[in-house]
């Protein structure tokens, strides 16, 4: 299990790492396998044998397993059945399909009963790992506390021998041998079973089931038999599919030194280790045996693979085949007909889209299910004037996050961007890459949620604010520049911070920095996305009042994205609020607080809770907000609004001015002529706007 | 720093003592009396009297095992019968070659492995990512002494471009640096290419997860380039994840150089190994094996070393 066995060994190794500093336990995360047989489901499996490298896989095992089999019925000649006279024989003579080997041995009929012991010792050794391993992993998990202590340190030190190196010196003190070998190997491989056992009875152990079983009197031996083995099937399965091409590769290896298949008994890897003789003069006597092994552990590779794929599919080795997979870096957005959807150029130059920095239109982003595209964001569109402050507001999951990063056009791989976003009179969905690049950090700037996983955990905070900094201005001498920045998001201590890495800063000084990356160049509009949000509250105030006063000094554009209508009233004058995937209000702050015109709006100043008041019982949203990509008709918001009406569950309205005649008007998302009684750029996305509220 | 490695470091003596139990108590499990095991079947009596007394085999095991250990820590291992010169000085003149071997064929599988590792993970789910899939697949899969000797057919017999095999020593004078890199070239090929094919493996998983990170996003919001993010950002990242993989890839290669030794003649300690236990020299293998787990066991602290300086989070186990 040289290579497969680290890989699993591997896999569980970070996991351990962080469980251990958590003080969890091990591998509880890891090992999926255990809540839910597939095994009892019929379609995991019909599943598994639609994987193509499952099929490939069988077929492939096929074709040495087969004849291995059916040997005995096999019109085959003797195996060890040596002439002298024949020996040597070319493949294709007469009665020797392949010729025969040194010995004047039929080479065909030795590679399929060799392979034939191949399978039967490797299948061996992975039972017999597989049963010991089982038994220590159950002791050890079931018995907890010394017991466990003591085996698994007793497993720590098997593992702590070079793999092969066990098995030899077993195989040394107890002679060479097919048996012997088979038993060296088990033993080798024994610690990967008793860890992965281990791992899930642990798991198994704490689940609900195994306490109501102990509260109806159940025995632990009971338990044990009823409840906790079935349950490690497939964890024990999984592992014995992976590592039966390693035994087999590895006893052959035994019996090629010569410690394994004594002759006349014969297995592949004897025959290889005999053909390496006559490896100048007849390399197939050492090749075949090789190919048959090869395509053997292939194929056994090749099945564990789909079925770790079945049964965990965290770690799925080949995704499925990629819908549409582009970079949203390297490709165009889908760009809709202006026409039909009512998408104006958003890099015309007339003077009103001057005062405009930042114009959207009708931006959309999908990702790909089973079921075609799923709108995570639909319809948006807005306009940011130079040096506004607009809030972005919407309960998790409305897609305020996904717009920020559709700006930057930042969005995972696989989403799809529509629409379009104008950017001080340029297109920026229409630009390549390489322009993009050039206006990120530079011309518009992100502030992340959270700063901790923002920053690159390696490497320490001075080389990542002067790389920030170098990223636009490669030749300057970066630090004078960084050290300023640190004093003007409020950090002391430049030289000390510089040398810390990001997990060693608070919070507060963590976002500090992050605002610092993002002020490097001086940019038109700061995205800060829930930047306050992984803060407390005293914190949260400080980087509020930073936020503010950098907009105000450099008379900077916000983009202030927030779940917290009272976090955006102390930063914005004008408020955007989102709902499943669309804007559903556009509106001046004070006239959103004090006439929300859209019932989700109102429900959302609703739940604010109010300093002072504990009397006032803190009002929730009923419902839940719709998946994206669930089936949609009429108004997203109809199956939670406390005032819907039937029609809204047949429209969808549209974005329009509040008091317009044309509200009612679905079907665009042109801003309909202004009543001349309603406040500017009130815009709402409802049949029934709450015009009296 | 100095405490992560102060409190590896504790560690290792508990390790290292669990590792020589082991291999003393595999080498019990000879059958029949040790002493004639070890000397062979012609050995006169008193020496077979004045071994028994050396083993103390009239005591019982826990006092011979400190009995054991005691010579151990002196650098006394024993003679070997085979060799008959004392077994740590045949062990360490042959420990030299493995090294060289195991290190190159570690260092080019991991450059290996890393690179198309990353390759695949940058062009996930694409056709390069799909064939070093199955580049992968075949380095899981192939005996690495069906490789070796594949690629002796292939450079040393029809190509000759290559030797097979001929070295017998690598570090004596008249041997030039050149002749031992010609010699290294197809036994440490034979074990890189399965290396990588692992490290391959591993790495493009953890390759996706570190370049699906959100501070790799949040370089990309900063306006860094996309050569910098994955060479600088994301290489650091896999490199420190792969660090214990790499390590244990060691024990693997020290596995695979017992066949390789074999097959290319290499005056490593693998090789030894192999002779002594065809010879039955039991002190012998118990000297090998002691010094190959030892060196596993120290390579491992390296990588778990170098791994909390590339990754500052990581606290010992």
């Amino acid at each position: 299990m040289r290579w497969i066995g680290g890989f699993a060994r591997h896999e569980r190794g970070p996991v351990k790492r962080v469980a251990e500093s958590n003080g969890k336990r091990e591998s509880a995360g890891s090992d999926p396998s255990v809540s839910d047989s597939p095994f009892s489901d019929a379609g995991a499996l019909r599943a598994l044998l639609r994987h193509p490298g499952a099929r490939a896989g069988l077929v492939l095992l096929s074709l040495v397993l087969l004849p291995a089999l059916a040997a005995p019925w096999l019109p085959l000649a003797d195996p060890t059945l040596t002439e002298p006279a024949r020996r040597m024989l070319p493949p294709l003579s007469t009665g020797h399909l392949l010729g025969t080997d040194q010995l004047g041995r039929d080479l065909l009929s030795r590679l399929i009963w060799g392979a034939r012991s191949s399978i039967a010792v490797g299948l061996s050794a992975t039972a017999l790992a597989a049963l010991i391993g089982i038994l220590v992993g159950l002791l050890a998990g079931w018995l907890g506390r010394a017991a466990d202590a003591l085996l698994m340190r007793g497993i720590d030190v098997l593992m702590a021998f070079p793999y092969l190196l066990l098995a030899l010196a077993i195989v040394a003190a107890l002679g060479p041998g097919l048996a012997n070998a088979m038993l060296a190997i088990a033993v080798a491989n024994v610690p990967f079973f008793a860890r992965a056992v281990r791992g899930a009875v642990l798991d198994i152990r704490h689940r609900d089931y195994i306490a109501a079983a102990r509260l109806c009197g159940h025995g632990e031996l009971a338990i044990v038999r009823h409840e906790v083995l079935p349950n490690l099937a497939p964890t024990v399965l999984l592992l014995m599919t992976t590592t039966l091409g390693w035994m087999i590769l590895e006893t052959a290896g035994l019996s090629f030194l010569g410690l394994g298949a004594q002759p006349p008994q014969a297995d592949l890897g004897s025959m290889l280790g005999e053909g390496r003789e006559l490896l100048t003069t007849y390399p197939r006597v050492a090749v075949l045996p090789g190919v048959v092994i090869l395509v053997m552990v292939v194929g056994i590779n090749l099945l564990g693979d789909a079925l770790r794929d079945a049964i965990d599919p965290g770690h799925r080795s080949i995704g499925p085949a990629p819908r549409a997979s582009r970079r949203t870096d390297d490709v165009e957005p889908r760009q809709d007909d202006g026409g039909s959807t009512g998408v104006e150029s958003v890099a015309d130059t007339d003077t009103d889209s001057r005062r405009q920095l930042l114009r959207v239109r009708a931006l959309g982003v999908a990702f790909p299910t089973a079921s075609g595209y799923a709108d995570a964001v639909e319809g948006v569109s807005f306009d940011l004037g130079r040096g506004e402050r607009v809030a972005l507001v919407g309960e998790s999951g409305s897609g305020k996050t996904l717009t920020a990063l559709a700006l930057l056009r930042l969005l995972p791989e696989q989403a799809d961007l529509q629409g379009r976003v104008g950017f001080d009179g340029r297109s920026l969905t229409a630009l390549d890459a390489r322009g993009m690049r050039a206006l990120r950090g530079r011309r518009i700037a992100y502030v992340p949620q959270e700063p901790l996983t923002a920053l690159d955990p390696l490497f320490r905070v001075g080389a990542q604010l002067d790389e920030a900094i170098l990223a636009h201005a490669p030749s300057a001498d970066p630090r004078p520049r960084g050290d300023k920045l640190i004093e003007a998001v409020g950090l002391a201590g430049v030289p000390v911070l510089r040398r810390r890495f990001p997990h060693e800063l608070s919070g507060g000084q963590r976002q500090r920095v992050a605002i610092a990356m993002a002020l490097a160049h001086d940019p038109d509009l700061l995205i800060a996305d829930e930047a306050t949000t992984a803060l407390d509250v005293t914190v949260q105030q400080e980087i509020l009042t930073l936020l503010q006063r950098l907009c105000e000094d450099g008379g900077r554009s916000l983009l202030f994205v927030t779940h917290d209508l009272a976090l955006a009233a102390r930063l914005c004058r004008r408020v955007l609020v989102m709902y499943a995937g669309r804007i559903v209000e556009d509106a001046p702050l004070q006239r959103l607080l004090i006439r929300p015109a859209h019932p989700y709006t109102h429900a959302l100043i609703a739940c604010s809770p109010e300093l002072g008041r504990p009397d006032k019982p803190l009002a929730a949203v009923a419902g839940q907000p719709p998946a994206p990509g669930a089936l949609r008709q009429g108004c997203r918001f109809a199956p939670r609004c406390p005032r819907v009406q039937p029609i809204c569950r047949e429209r969808e309205p549209a974005l329009a001015a509040v008091g317009a005649a044309g509200a009612v008007d679905a079907g665009t998302d042109h801003v309909s002529p202004r009543p001349v009684c309603v406040p500017a750029r009130h815009r709402v996305r409802c049949l029934f706007p709450m015009e009296d509220a | 720093m100095i405490g992560y490695t102060g409190r590896r470091l504790l560690l290792l003596f508990p390790v290292l003592l669990g590792v020589s139990l082991v291999v003393f108590g595999v080498m019990s499990l000879v059958p029949g009396d040790p002493a004639l095991a070890i000397l062979g079947p012609y050995a006169t009596p008193e020496r077979l009297a004045e071994l028994r007394a050396d083993l103390a085999l009239d005591r019982p095991w826990p006092a011979r095992f400190v009995i054991w250990l005691g010579n151990l820590v002196q650098g006394d291992l024993g003679r070997s019968v085979s060799l008959e010169r004392p077994v740590l000085d045949a062990v360490l003149e042959r420990l030299g070659p493995t090294l060289l071997l195991a290190g190159s064929a570690l260092s080019i599988g991991t450059v290996l492995g890393l690179a198309a590792g990353m390759l695949a993970a940058l062009r996930h789910n694409r056709s390069t990512d799909r064939m070093v899939s199955i580049g992968v697949l075949l380095g899981i899969s192939i005996p690495s002494f069906w490789l070796g000797l594949l690629l002796i057919l292939l450079f040393a017999v029809w190509l000759g471009w290559l030797p097979a095999s001929g070295m017998t020593t690598v570090w004596a004078d008249a041997v030039s640096p050149a002749d031992v890199l010609r010699h290294l070239v197809l036994p440490v090929a034979s074990l890189a290419l399965v290396a990588a094919g692992v490290i391959a493996r591993i790495g493009r998983g953890a390759a996706i997860d570190v370049l699906a990170a959100e501070h790799i996003v949040m370089c990309r919001a900063r306006g860094i380039t996309e050569h910098r993010i994955v060479l600088v950002h994301a290489l650091k990242g896999v490199a420190a994840r792969m660090m214990p993989v790499i390590g244990l890839q060691t024990g693997f290669l020290i596995g695979g150089a017992v066949y390789i030794e074999t097959i290319f003649q290499w005056p490593g300690l693998g090789r030894l190994l192999v002779d002594a236990i065809a010879a039955r020299d039991l002190l012998l293998v118990q000297g090998g094996v002691l010094v190959l787990a030892t060196a596993y066991v120290l390579v491992n602290l390296a990588a778990d070393l170098l791994q909390h300086a590339l990754d500052r989070r990581i606290r010992p186990a």
